[in-house]
Protein backbone atom coordinates (compact mmCIF):
# COMPACT_ATOMS: atom_id res chain seq x y z
CA UNK A 1 0.00 0.00 0.00
CA UNK A 2 1.87 3.10 -1.17
CA UNK A 3 1.68 6.25 0.92
CA UNK A 4 3.00 9.72 0.09
CA UNK A 5 5.30 11.24 2.70
CA UNK A 6 4.69 15.01 2.87
CA UNK A 7 8.15 16.11 4.02
CA UNK A 8 10.26 13.49 2.26
CA UNK A 9 8.21 14.29 -0.88
CA UNK A 10 8.08 10.72 -2.10
CA UNK A 11 5.86 7.65 -2.09
CA UNK A 12 6.84 4.58 -0.04
CA UNK A 13 5.13 1.28 0.72
CA UNK A 14 3.41 1.65 4.11
CA UNK A 15 3.85 -2.05 4.97
CA UNK A 16 7.59 -1.82 4.41
CA UNK A 17 7.75 1.02 6.94
CA UNK A 18 5.56 -0.90 9.41
CA UNK A 19 7.87 -3.90 9.09
CA UNK A 20 11.02 -1.84 9.61
CA UNK A 21 9.36 -0.24 12.65
CA UNK A 22 8.45 -3.63 14.08
CA UNK A 23 11.95 -5.05 13.69
CA UNK A 24 13.76 -2.02 15.07
CA UNK A 25 11.20 -1.64 17.90
CA UNK A 26 11.71 -5.26 18.92
CA UNK A 27 15.48 -4.76 19.17
CA UNK A 28 14.95 -1.50 21.01
CA UNK A 29 12.81 -3.17 23.66
CA UNK A 30 15.14 -6.15 23.93
CA UNK A 31 18.37 -4.20 24.37
CA UNK A 32 17.11 -0.93 25.77
CA UNK A 33 18.50 1.09 22.91
CA UNK A 34 16.53 3.51 20.73
CA UNK A 35 17.49 1.66 17.59
CA UNK A 36 18.46 4.85 15.76
CA UNK A 37 21.80 3.37 14.71
CA UNK A 38 19.88 0.70 12.76
CA UNK A 39 16.90 2.76 11.67
CA UNK A 40 18.69 5.69 10.06
CA UNK A 41 20.89 3.56 7.73
CA UNK A 42 17.84 1.40 6.86
CA UNK A 43 15.73 4.42 5.90
CA UNK A 44 18.53 5.80 3.73
CA UNK A 45 18.83 2.36 2.13
CA UNK A 46 15.16 2.39 1.01
CA UNK A 47 15.66 5.82 -0.58
CA UNK A 48 14.53 8.32 2.07
CA UNK A 49 16.66 11.49 1.78
CA UNK A 50 19.37 11.46 4.48
CA UNK A 51 18.27 14.60 6.39
CA UNK A 52 14.69 13.29 6.61
CA UNK A 53 15.94 9.85 7.67
CA UNK A 54 18.07 11.34 10.46
CA UNK A 55 15.38 13.72 11.75
CA UNK A 56 12.47 11.27 11.53
CA UNK A 57 14.67 8.54 12.96
CA UNK A 58 15.21 10.69 16.06
CA UNK A 59 11.45 11.27 16.30
CA UNK A 60 10.75 7.53 15.99
CA UNK A 61 13.41 6.79 18.59
CA UNK A 62 11.53 9.11 20.95
CA UNK A 63 8.27 7.19 20.60
CA UNK A 64 9.92 3.78 20.85
CA UNK A 65 11.89 4.84 23.92
CA UNK A 66 8.77 6.18 25.67
CA UNK A 67 7.16 2.81 25.10
CA UNK A 68 10.21 0.96 26.40
CA UNK A 69 10.70 3.44 29.23
CA UNK A 70 7.17 2.85 30.56
CA UNK A 71 7.71 -0.91 30.42
CA UNK A 72 11.01 -0.59 32.33
CA UNK A 73 9.60 1.93 34.78
CA UNK A 74 6.90 -0.55 35.81
CA UNK A 75 9.60 -3.08 36.55
CA UNK A 76 11.39 -0.49 38.69
CA UNK A 77 14.47 -0.48 36.48
CA UNK A 78 14.91 3.28 36.02
CA UNK A 79 17.44 5.23 38.07
CA UNK A 80 15.87 8.66 37.58
CA UNK A 81 18.60 10.49 39.48
CA UNK A 82 21.35 9.02 37.34
CA UNK A 83 19.16 9.68 34.30
CA UNK A 84 18.88 13.38 35.15
CA UNK A 85 22.65 13.78 35.53
CA UNK A 86 23.23 12.05 32.18
CA UNK A 87 20.46 14.04 30.54
CA UNK A 88 21.60 17.52 31.56
CA UNK A 89 25.13 16.74 30.37
CA UNK A 90 23.72 15.08 27.24
CA UNK A 91 21.73 18.14 26.23
CA UNK A 92 24.84 20.31 26.60
CA UNK A 93 26.82 17.78 24.55
CA UNK A 94 24.29 17.64 21.74
CA UNK A 95 24.29 21.43 21.50
CA UNK A 96 28.09 21.33 21.11
CA UNK A 97 27.81 18.45 18.62
CA UNK A 98 25.39 20.42 16.46
CA UNK A 99 27.99 23.17 16.10
CA UNK A 100 30.57 20.59 15.02
CA UNK A 101 28.07 19.23 12.49
CA UNK A 102 27.64 22.70 10.98
CA UNK A 103 31.43 22.93 10.61
CA UNK A 104 31.58 19.53 8.87
CA UNK A 105 28.84 20.58 6.48
CA UNK A 106 30.81 23.67 5.56
CA UNK A 107 33.76 21.41 4.70
CA UNK A 108 31.49 19.29 2.46
CA UNK A 109 32.38 16.00 4.15
CA UNK A 110 29.31 15.27 6.24
CA UNK A 111 28.64 11.89 4.58
CA UNK A 112 32.18 10.69 5.11
CA UNK A 113 32.40 12.01 8.66
CA UNK A 114 29.10 10.37 9.62
CA UNK A 115 30.14 7.05 8.09
CA UNK A 116 33.55 7.13 9.74
CA UNK A 117 32.02 8.01 13.09
CA UNK A 118 29.63 5.09 12.72
CA UNK A 119 32.38 2.64 11.81
CA UNK A 120 34.80 3.75 14.53
CA UNK A 121 32.27 4.19 17.34
CA UNK A 122 30.12 1.16 16.53
CA UNK A 123 33.18 -0.99 15.89
CA UNK A 124 34.84 -0.04 19.18
CA UNK A 125 31.68 -0.29 21.27
CA UNK A 126 30.66 -3.57 19.67
CA UNK A 127 34.06 -5.15 20.16
CA UNK A 128 34.25 -4.08 23.81
CA UNK A 129 30.78 -5.40 24.49
CA UNK A 130 31.34 -8.76 22.85
CA UNK A 131 34.69 -9.24 24.59
CA UNK A 132 33.44 -8.27 28.03
CA UNK A 133 30.21 -10.26 27.86
CA UNK A 134 32.00 -13.36 26.57
CA UNK A 135 34.38 -13.08 29.50
CA UNK A 136 31.46 -12.74 31.88
CA UNK A 137 29.77 -15.78 30.39
CA UNK A 138 33.00 -17.82 30.66
CA UNK A 139 33.51 -16.67 34.23
CA UNK A 140 30.01 -17.83 35.10
CA UNK A 141 30.62 -21.23 33.49
CA UNK A 142 33.77 -21.71 35.56
CA UNK A 143 31.79 -20.57 38.59
CA UNK A 144 34.41 -18.04 39.57
CA UNK A 145 33.29 -15.31 41.92
CA UNK A 146 32.69 -12.15 39.90
CA UNK A 147 34.28 -8.97 41.08
CA UNK A 148 31.28 -6.90 42.07
CA UNK A 149 33.02 -3.71 43.02
CA UNK A 150 36.21 -2.16 41.79
CA UNK A 151 37.82 0.90 43.26
CA UNK A 152 39.68 3.15 40.88
CA UNK A 153 40.72 6.78 40.62
CA UNK A 154 37.13 7.50 39.54
CA UNK A 155 36.04 7.00 43.11
CA UNK A 156 38.37 9.66 44.41
CA UNK A 157 36.62 12.50 42.58
CA UNK A 158 34.60 15.12 44.47
CA UNK A 159 30.86 15.93 44.18
CA UNK A 160 29.78 12.50 45.27
CA UNK A 161 26.16 11.54 45.01
CA UNK A 162 24.22 8.50 46.10
CA UNK A 163 22.36 6.63 43.35
CA UNK A 164 20.13 4.28 45.33
CA UNK A 165 18.55 2.39 42.46
CA UNK A 166 21.97 1.53 41.04
CA UNK A 167 23.51 0.95 44.46
CA UNK A 168 26.30 3.40 43.69
CA UNK A 169 27.95 6.20 45.62
CA UNK A 170 30.12 8.00 43.08
CA UNK A 171 31.10 11.47 41.93
CA UNK A 172 28.75 13.03 39.36
CA UNK A 173 31.72 13.99 37.19
CA UNK A 174 32.11 10.62 35.37
CA UNK A 175 28.38 10.32 34.49
CA UNK A 176 28.32 13.96 33.39
CA UNK A 177 31.34 13.38 31.12
CA UNK A 178 29.72 10.24 29.70
CA UNK A 179 26.47 12.11 29.05
CA UNK A 180 28.29 15.02 27.41
CA UNK A 181 30.42 12.81 25.16
CA UNK A 182 27.44 10.78 24.04
CA UNK A 183 25.48 13.99 23.44
CA UNK A 184 28.19 15.12 20.99
CA UNK A 185 28.25 11.77 19.19
CA UNK A 186 24.47 11.53 19.01
CA UNK A 187 24.19 14.94 17.37
CA UNK A 188 26.71 13.97 14.69
CA UNK A 189 25.39 10.46 14.10
CA UNK A 190 21.72 11.39 14.38
CA UNK A 191 20.96 8.71 16.96
CA UNK A 192 19.75 8.70 20.56
CA UNK A 193 22.99 7.14 21.75
CA UNK A 194 21.55 4.26 23.79
CA UNK A 195 23.90 1.69 22.25
CA UNK A 196 26.86 3.71 23.53
CA UNK A 197 25.22 4.64 26.80
CA UNK A 198 24.47 1.09 27.91
CA UNK A 199 28.10 -0.10 27.76
CA UNK A 200 29.39 3.21 29.14
CA UNK A 201 27.15 2.85 32.19
CA UNK A 202 28.20 -0.75 32.72
CA UNK A 203 31.93 -0.47 32.16
CA UNK A 204 32.71 3.13 33.09
CA UNK A 205 30.21 3.77 35.87
CA UNK A 206 29.84 0.21 37.13
CA UNK A 207 26.05 0.25 37.09
CA UNK A 208 24.16 -3.08 37.27
CA UNK A 209 22.70 -4.25 33.92
CA UNK A 210 19.15 -4.18 35.29
CA UNK A 211 19.09 -0.43 35.81
CA UNK A 212 21.23 0.45 32.79
CA UNK A 213 18.56 -0.36 30.22
CA UNK A 214 15.77 1.59 31.90
CA UNK A 215 18.06 4.54 32.71
CA UNK A 216 19.45 4.66 29.21
CA UNK A 217 15.89 4.72 27.83
CA UNK A 218 15.19 7.63 30.16
CA UNK A 219 18.10 9.61 28.77
CA UNK A 220 17.42 8.60 25.14
CA UNK A 221 13.77 9.67 25.40
CA UNK A 222 14.64 13.22 26.34
CA UNK A 223 17.67 13.59 24.08
CA UNK A 224 15.65 12.40 21.06
CA UNK A 225 12.83 14.81 21.97
CA UNK A 226 15.41 17.59 21.95
CA UNK A 227 16.87 16.44 18.61
CA UNK A 228 13.37 16.24 17.08
CA UNK A 229 12.60 19.78 18.15
CA UNK A 230 15.95 21.14 16.94
CA UNK A 231 15.60 19.36 13.58
CA UNK A 232 12.05 20.68 13.10
CA UNK A 233 13.26 24.21 13.84
CA UNK A 234 16.53 24.19 11.91
CA UNK A 235 16.13 21.85 8.94
CA UNK A 236 12.36 21.23 8.76
CA UNK A 237 13.00 17.61 7.84
CA UNK A 238 10.95 15.72 10.44
CA UNK A 239 8.32 13.70 8.57
CA UNK A 240 5.51 12.95 11.02
CA UNK A 241 3.76 10.54 8.64
CA UNK A 242 6.95 8.52 8.31
CA UNK A 243 7.48 8.64 12.08
CA UNK A 244 3.97 7.48 12.95
CA UNK A 245 4.11 4.59 10.49
CA UNK A 246 7.44 3.43 11.93
CA UNK A 247 6.06 3.82 15.44
CA UNK A 248 2.92 1.82 14.74
CA UNK A 249 5.12 -1.19 14.09
CA UNK A 250 7.71 -0.04 16.61
CA UNK A 251 5.61 0.17 19.78
CA UNK A 252 4.33 -3.35 19.26
CA UNK A 253 7.85 -4.63 18.66
CA UNK A 254 9.24 -2.80 21.71
CA UNK A 255 6.78 -4.50 24.05
CA UNK A 256 7.61 -7.96 22.74
CA UNK A 257 11.29 -7.14 22.92
CA UNK A 258 11.07 -5.92 26.52
CA UNK A 259 9.16 -9.05 27.55
CA UNK A 260 11.79 -11.24 25.90
CA UNK A 261 14.64 -9.20 27.39
CA UNK A 262 13.64 -10.20 30.91
CA UNK A 263 14.14 -13.86 30.01
CA UNK A 264 17.69 -13.32 28.79
CA UNK A 265 20.65 -13.04 31.12
CA UNK A 266 22.45 -9.68 31.20
CA UNK A 267 25.65 -11.06 29.67
CA UNK A 268 23.82 -12.76 26.84
CA UNK A 269 21.83 -9.62 26.05
CA UNK A 270 25.05 -7.64 25.95
CA UNK A 271 26.79 -10.19 23.75
CA UNK A 272 23.90 -10.14 21.26
CA UNK A 273 23.72 -6.35 21.23
CA UNK A 274 27.49 -6.25 20.74
CA UNK A 275 27.27 -8.59 17.76
CA UNK A 276 24.47 -6.50 16.24
CA UNK A 277 26.44 -3.28 16.68
CA UNK A 278 29.53 -4.94 15.18
CA UNK A 279 27.63 -6.18 12.13
CA UNK A 280 26.24 -2.70 11.41
CA UNK A 281 29.77 -1.30 11.70
CA UNK A 282 31.08 -3.99 9.35
CA UNK A 283 28.35 -3.26 6.80
CA UNK A 284 29.17 0.44 6.82
CA UNK A 285 32.87 -0.28 6.55
CA UNK A 286 32.28 -2.43 3.46
CA UNK A 287 30.33 0.50 1.97
CA UNK A 288 33.28 2.80 2.51
CA UNK A 289 35.77 0.36 0.95
CA UNK A 290 33.66 -0.99 -1.91
CA UNK A 291 33.68 0.72 -5.28
CA UNK A 292 30.33 2.57 -5.37
CA UNK A 293 27.74 1.88 -8.08
CA UNK A 294 27.88 5.48 -9.16
CA UNK A 295 31.10 7.45 -8.93
CA UNK A 296 29.05 10.61 -8.68
CA UNK A 297 26.55 11.83 -6.12
CA UNK A 298 24.04 14.63 -6.45
CA UNK A 299 22.78 16.93 -3.76
CA UNK A 300 21.29 20.37 -3.25
CA UNK A 301 23.86 23.12 -3.61
CA UNK A 302 25.20 24.30 -0.27
CA UNK B 1 -12.51 15.51 -24.22
CA UNK B 2 -15.05 17.79 -25.87
CA UNK B 3 -12.63 19.97 -27.88
CA UNK B 4 -10.83 16.84 -28.91
CA UNK B 5 -14.04 15.29 -30.22
CA UNK B 6 -14.97 18.48 -32.05
CA UNK B 7 -11.57 18.64 -33.72
CA UNK B 8 -11.83 15.01 -34.65
CA UNK B 9 -15.32 15.56 -36.09
CA UNK B 10 -14.04 18.47 -38.17
CA UNK B 11 -11.13 16.40 -39.31
CA UNK B 12 -13.36 13.56 -40.42
CA UNK B 13 -15.57 16.01 -42.27
CA UNK B 14 -12.56 17.36 -44.17
CA UNK B 15 -11.37 13.87 -45.04
CA UNK B 16 -14.67 12.72 -46.41
CA UNK B 17 -15.48 15.75 -48.50
CA UNK B 18 -15.32 14.95 -52.20
CA UNK B 19 -12.05 16.08 -53.84
CA UNK B 20 -13.99 18.50 -56.04
CA UNK B 21 -15.29 20.33 -53.07
CA UNK B 22 -11.75 20.84 -51.76
CA UNK B 23 -10.60 22.24 -55.08
CA UNK B 24 -13.32 24.84 -55.30
CA UNK B 25 -11.86 28.20 -54.34
CA UNK B 26 -15.18 29.83 -53.51
CA UNK B 27 -15.53 29.47 -49.66
CA UNK B 28 -12.33 30.85 -48.16
CA UNK B 29 -10.82 28.21 -45.82
CA UNK B 30 -11.10 29.16 -42.21
CA UNK B 31 -7.75 30.49 -41.06
CA UNK B 32 -7.41 28.51 -37.85
CA UNK B 33 -4.28 28.39 -35.76
CA UNK B 34 -1.50 26.14 -37.02
CA UNK B 35 -1.30 24.54 -33.59
CA UNK B 36 -3.77 24.15 -30.76
CA UNK B 37 -2.77 22.28 -27.62
CA UNK B 38 -4.28 21.67 -24.23
CA UNK B 39 -3.46 19.85 -21.00
CA UNK B 40 -5.59 17.05 -19.63
CA UNK B 41 -5.66 18.74 -16.23
CA UNK B 42 -4.49 22.15 -15.02
CA UNK B 43 -2.94 20.80 -11.86
CA UNK B 44 -1.61 17.60 -10.38
CA UNK B 45 -2.86 17.04 -6.84
CA UNK B 46 -0.38 15.43 -4.47
CA UNK B 47 -2.26 13.73 -1.64
CA UNK B 48 -1.35 10.91 0.73
CA UNK B 49 -2.15 8.31 -1.94
CA UNK B 50 0.00 9.99 -4.64
CA UNK B 51 2.31 7.56 -6.41
CA UNK B 52 3.18 9.65 -9.43
CA UNK B 53 0.99 10.67 -12.34
CA UNK B 54 0.86 11.01 -16.10
CA UNK B 55 0.10 14.42 -17.51
CA UNK B 56 -1.85 14.27 -20.77
CA UNK B 57 -0.93 16.83 -23.41
CA UNK B 58 -3.09 16.83 -26.51
CA UNK B 59 -3.97 19.04 -29.46
CA UNK B 60 -4.38 19.39 -33.17
CA UNK B 61 -2.50 20.89 -36.08
CA UNK B 62 -3.72 22.42 -39.33
CA UNK B 63 -1.66 20.12 -41.54
CA UNK B 64 -0.94 16.42 -41.50
CA UNK B 65 1.58 15.10 -39.02
CA UNK B 66 3.96 12.33 -39.96
CA UNK B 67 7.31 11.47 -41.51
CA UNK B 68 6.55 13.50 -44.61
CA UNK B 69 4.64 16.26 -42.94
CA UNK B 70 4.83 18.31 -39.80
CA UNK B 71 6.15 17.18 -36.44
CA UNK B 72 5.25 18.03 -32.88
CA UNK B 73 7.64 18.38 -29.94
CA UNK B 74 6.39 18.47 -26.35
CA UNK B 75 8.70 19.71 -23.61
CA UNK B 76 7.81 19.68 -19.91
CA UNK B 77 9.91 21.69 -17.43
CA UNK B 78 9.73 21.87 -13.65
CA UNK B 79 10.90 24.48 -11.14
CA UNK B 80 14.65 25.05 -11.02
CA UNK B 81 17.16 24.86 -8.20
CA UNK B 82 20.91 24.79 -7.76
CA UNK B 83 22.52 21.38 -7.36
CA UNK B 84 25.99 20.09 -6.57
CA UNK B 85 27.45 17.00 -8.22
CA UNK B 86 30.37 15.42 -6.39
CA UNK B 87 32.82 12.85 -7.68
CA UNK B 88 33.84 10.09 -5.30
CA UNK B 89 37.53 9.41 -5.10
CA UNK B 90 39.52 6.80 -3.21
CA UNK B 91 41.78 8.21 -0.53
CA UNK B 92 43.71 5.94 1.87
CA UNK B 93 41.54 3.01 0.78
CA UNK B 94 38.15 4.59 1.44
CA UNK B 95 35.77 6.39 -0.89
CA UNK B 96 35.34 10.05 -0.07
CA UNK B 97 33.62 12.95 -1.80
CA UNK B 98 36.20 14.57 -4.01
CA UNK B 99 35.86 17.40 -6.52
CA UNK B 100 32.46 19.05 -6.69
CA UNK B 101 30.69 20.91 -9.46
CA UNK B 102 27.85 23.31 -8.88
CA UNK B 103 25.13 23.74 -11.48
CA UNK B 104 22.75 26.66 -11.27
CA UNK B 105 19.08 26.74 -12.25
CA UNK B 106 18.76 23.03 -12.90
CA UNK B 107 15.13 22.06 -13.67
CA UNK B 108 13.88 19.49 -11.18
CA UNK B 109 11.82 17.94 -13.91
CA UNK B 110 12.47 17.64 -17.63
CA UNK B 111 10.47 15.57 -20.11
CA UNK B 112 10.88 15.63 -23.86
CA UNK B 113 8.55 13.89 -26.28
CA UNK B 114 8.16 14.21 -30.05
CA UNK B 115 6.67 12.54 -33.09
CA UNK B 116 10.17 11.83 -34.49
CA UNK B 117 13.72 12.05 -33.07
CA UNK B 118 14.38 15.71 -32.35
CA UNK B 119 17.92 15.57 -33.73
CA UNK B 120 16.50 14.90 -37.20
CA UNK B 121 13.93 17.68 -36.97
CA UNK B 122 15.97 20.69 -35.97
CA UNK B 123 19.58 21.73 -36.35
CA UNK B 124 21.79 22.07 -33.31
CA UNK B 125 21.52 25.85 -32.71
CA UNK B 126 17.73 25.62 -32.71
CA UNK B 127 17.76 22.64 -30.37
CA UNK B 128 20.23 24.39 -28.12
CA UNK B 129 18.11 27.52 -27.97
CA UNK B 130 14.99 25.62 -26.98
CA UNK B 131 16.84 23.13 -24.72
CA UNK B 132 15.61 20.16 -26.75
CA UNK B 133 17.56 17.14 -25.52
CA UNK B 134 19.31 16.52 -22.23
CA UNK B 135 22.71 17.22 -23.78
CA UNK B 136 21.42 20.60 -24.96
CA UNK B 137 19.85 21.33 -21.59
CA UNK B 138 23.00 20.61 -19.62
CA UNK B 139 25.20 22.39 -22.16
CA UNK B 140 23.27 25.57 -21.43
CA UNK B 141 23.34 25.27 -17.64
CA UNK B 142 25.71 27.63 -15.90
CA UNK B 143 28.30 25.35 -14.34
CA UNK B 144 31.67 23.74 -14.84
CA UNK B 145 33.08 22.88 -18.26
CA UNK B 146 34.12 19.34 -17.40
CA UNK B 147 31.78 17.15 -19.49
CA UNK B 148 32.05 14.24 -17.02
CA UNK B 149 30.03 16.19 -14.44
CA UNK B 150 27.36 17.06 -17.02
CA UNK B 151 27.07 13.43 -18.07
CA UNK B 152 26.87 12.36 -14.42
CA UNK B 153 24.12 14.92 -13.80
CA UNK B 154 22.11 13.54 -16.72
CA UNK B 155 22.55 9.94 -15.60
CA UNK B 156 21.67 10.63 -11.96
CA UNK B 157 18.55 12.57 -12.91
CA UNK B 158 17.49 9.87 -15.36
CA UNK B 159 17.97 7.20 -12.69
CA UNK B 160 15.38 8.91 -10.49
CA UNK B 161 13.02 9.36 -13.49
CA UNK B 162 13.03 13.10 -12.96
CA UNK B 163 14.49 13.66 -16.41
CA UNK B 164 13.00 11.68 -19.27
CA UNK B 165 13.95 11.89 -22.89
CA UNK B 166 12.01 9.21 -24.70
CA UNK B 167 11.59 10.31 -28.20
CA UNK B 168 8.62 9.11 -30.28
CA UNK B 169 6.34 9.33 -27.30
CA UNK B 170 3.90 11.66 -29.06
CA UNK B 171 1.11 9.62 -30.60
CA UNK B 172 -0.78 10.75 -33.67
CA UNK B 173 -4.32 9.80 -34.56
CA UNK B 174 -6.28 10.81 -37.60
CA UNK B 175 -3.27 12.58 -39.08
CA UNK B 176 -3.70 15.83 -37.19
CA UNK B 177 -4.50 14.96 -33.61
CA UNK B 178 -1.60 14.38 -31.30
CA UNK B 179 -1.33 13.31 -27.69
CA UNK B 180 1.51 12.67 -25.27
CA UNK B 181 1.78 11.57 -21.67
CA UNK B 182 4.49 13.14 -19.54
CA UNK B 183 5.31 10.78 -16.64
CA UNK B 184 5.66 12.54 -13.27
CA UNK B 185 7.39 10.33 -10.66
CA UNK B 186 6.25 10.25 -7.04
CA UNK B 187 9.32 12.30 -6.10
CA UNK B 188 8.13 15.21 -8.27
CA UNK B 189 8.69 18.58 -6.59
CA UNK B 190 5.60 20.66 -5.92
CA UNK B 191 5.67 23.96 -7.82
CA UNK B 192 4.91 25.64 -11.12
CA UNK B 193 5.54 23.68 -14.29
CA UNK B 194 5.35 24.61 -17.97
CA UNK B 195 4.71 22.53 -21.05
CA UNK B 196 5.93 23.88 -24.37
CA UNK B 197 4.33 22.46 -27.47
CA UNK B 198 6.18 23.18 -30.72
CA UNK B 199 5.15 22.57 -34.32
CA UNK B 200 8.06 21.86 -36.66
CA UNK B 201 7.83 22.27 -40.40
CA UNK B 202 10.81 22.13 -42.77
CA UNK B 203 13.31 22.08 -39.90
CA UNK B 204 11.87 25.22 -38.36
CA UNK B 205 9.60 25.84 -35.41
CA UNK B 206 6.64 27.60 -36.96
CA UNK B 207 4.28 27.65 -34.01
CA UNK B 208 4.72 27.39 -30.30
CA UNK B 209 2.34 27.23 -27.41
CA UNK B 210 3.16 27.44 -23.74
CA UNK B 211 0.86 25.84 -21.20
CA UNK B 212 1.36 25.93 -17.46
CA UNK B 213 0.30 23.60 -14.72
CA UNK B 214 0.94 23.26 -11.03
CA UNK B 215 1.94 20.34 -8.89
CA UNK B 216 0.24 21.09 -5.58
CA UNK B 217 -0.03 19.31 -2.29
CA UNK B 218 -3.64 18.89 -1.16
CA UNK B 219 -5.42 17.66 1.95
CA UNK B 220 -3.45 16.36 4.91
CA UNK B 221 -0.21 16.37 2.91
CA UNK B 222 -0.58 20.10 2.22
CA UNK B 223 -1.47 20.92 5.84
CA UNK B 224 1.47 18.98 7.26
CA UNK B 225 3.93 20.58 4.84
CA UNK B 226 2.47 24.05 5.54
CA UNK B 227 2.64 23.77 9.32
CA UNK B 228 6.17 22.35 9.10
CA UNK B 229 7.28 25.33 7.01
CA UNK B 230 5.42 28.21 8.65
CA UNK B 231 5.15 27.05 12.28
CA UNK B 232 8.27 24.92 12.83
CA UNK B 233 8.14 25.22 16.64
CA UNK B 234 4.50 24.16 16.77
CA UNK B 235 5.22 21.35 14.32
CA UNK B 236 8.23 20.14 16.29
CA UNK B 237 6.26 20.12 19.55
CA UNK B 238 3.43 18.26 17.81
CA UNK B 239 5.90 15.65 16.52
CA UNK B 240 7.34 15.17 20.02
CA UNK B 241 3.88 14.85 21.59
CA UNK B 242 2.48 12.57 18.89
CA UNK B 243 5.47 10.24 19.06
CA UNK B 244 5.32 10.13 22.86
CA UNK B 245 1.58 9.50 22.72
CA UNK B 246 2.06 6.67 20.22
CA UNK B 247 4.68 5.11 22.51
CA UNK B 248 2.43 5.45 25.56
CA UNK B 249 -0.56 4.01 23.67
CA UNK B 250 1.55 1.05 22.64
CA UNK B 251 2.56 0.28 26.20
CA UNK B 252 -1.11 0.53 27.32
CA UNK B 253 -2.42 -1.69 24.53
CA UNK B 254 0.27 -4.32 24.98
CA UNK B 255 0.30 -4.23 28.77
CA UNK B 256 -1.01 -7.73 29.12
CA UNK B 257 0.49 -8.97 25.88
Amino acid sequence: MPIYLPIAEMSVDAFLLLGIGLGVGWLSGLFGVGGGFLLTPLLILIGIPAPVAVASGANQTLGASVSGLIAQWRRGNVDARMGMVLLVAGLAGSAAGTQFFVLLRRLGQVDLAVSLFYVVVLGTVGMLMVRESLRAILRRRRALPARTHQHSWLHGLPLKMRFRKSRLYISIIPPALVGFGIGILSAIMGVGGGFMLVPAMIYLLGMPTTTTIGTSLFQVTFVSANVTLLQALQTGSVDIVLTLLLLTGGVAGAQFGAAMGTKLRGEETRALLGLLVLSVAAGLLVNLLQTPDSLYVIGPAT
Amino acid sequence: MLPRLLVRAGLLLALFLPPGAMAQPAPAPQAGPALAAELGQPRIAVDTAFTGADLLVFGATDRLLGPDGDNVIVLGLGPTRDVTVRRRVKRLGIWVNGPAARFREVPDYYALASTAPVAGLLDEPARRERRLGLDMLTARLPGPRDPAFREALIRLKQDTHQWVEEENMVGVSGGRLFHARLPLPSTVTPGDYVVQVMLVRDHRIIARQELSFGVDRVGATARIADVSRHEPLLYGLACVLLAALAGWLGSVIFRRG
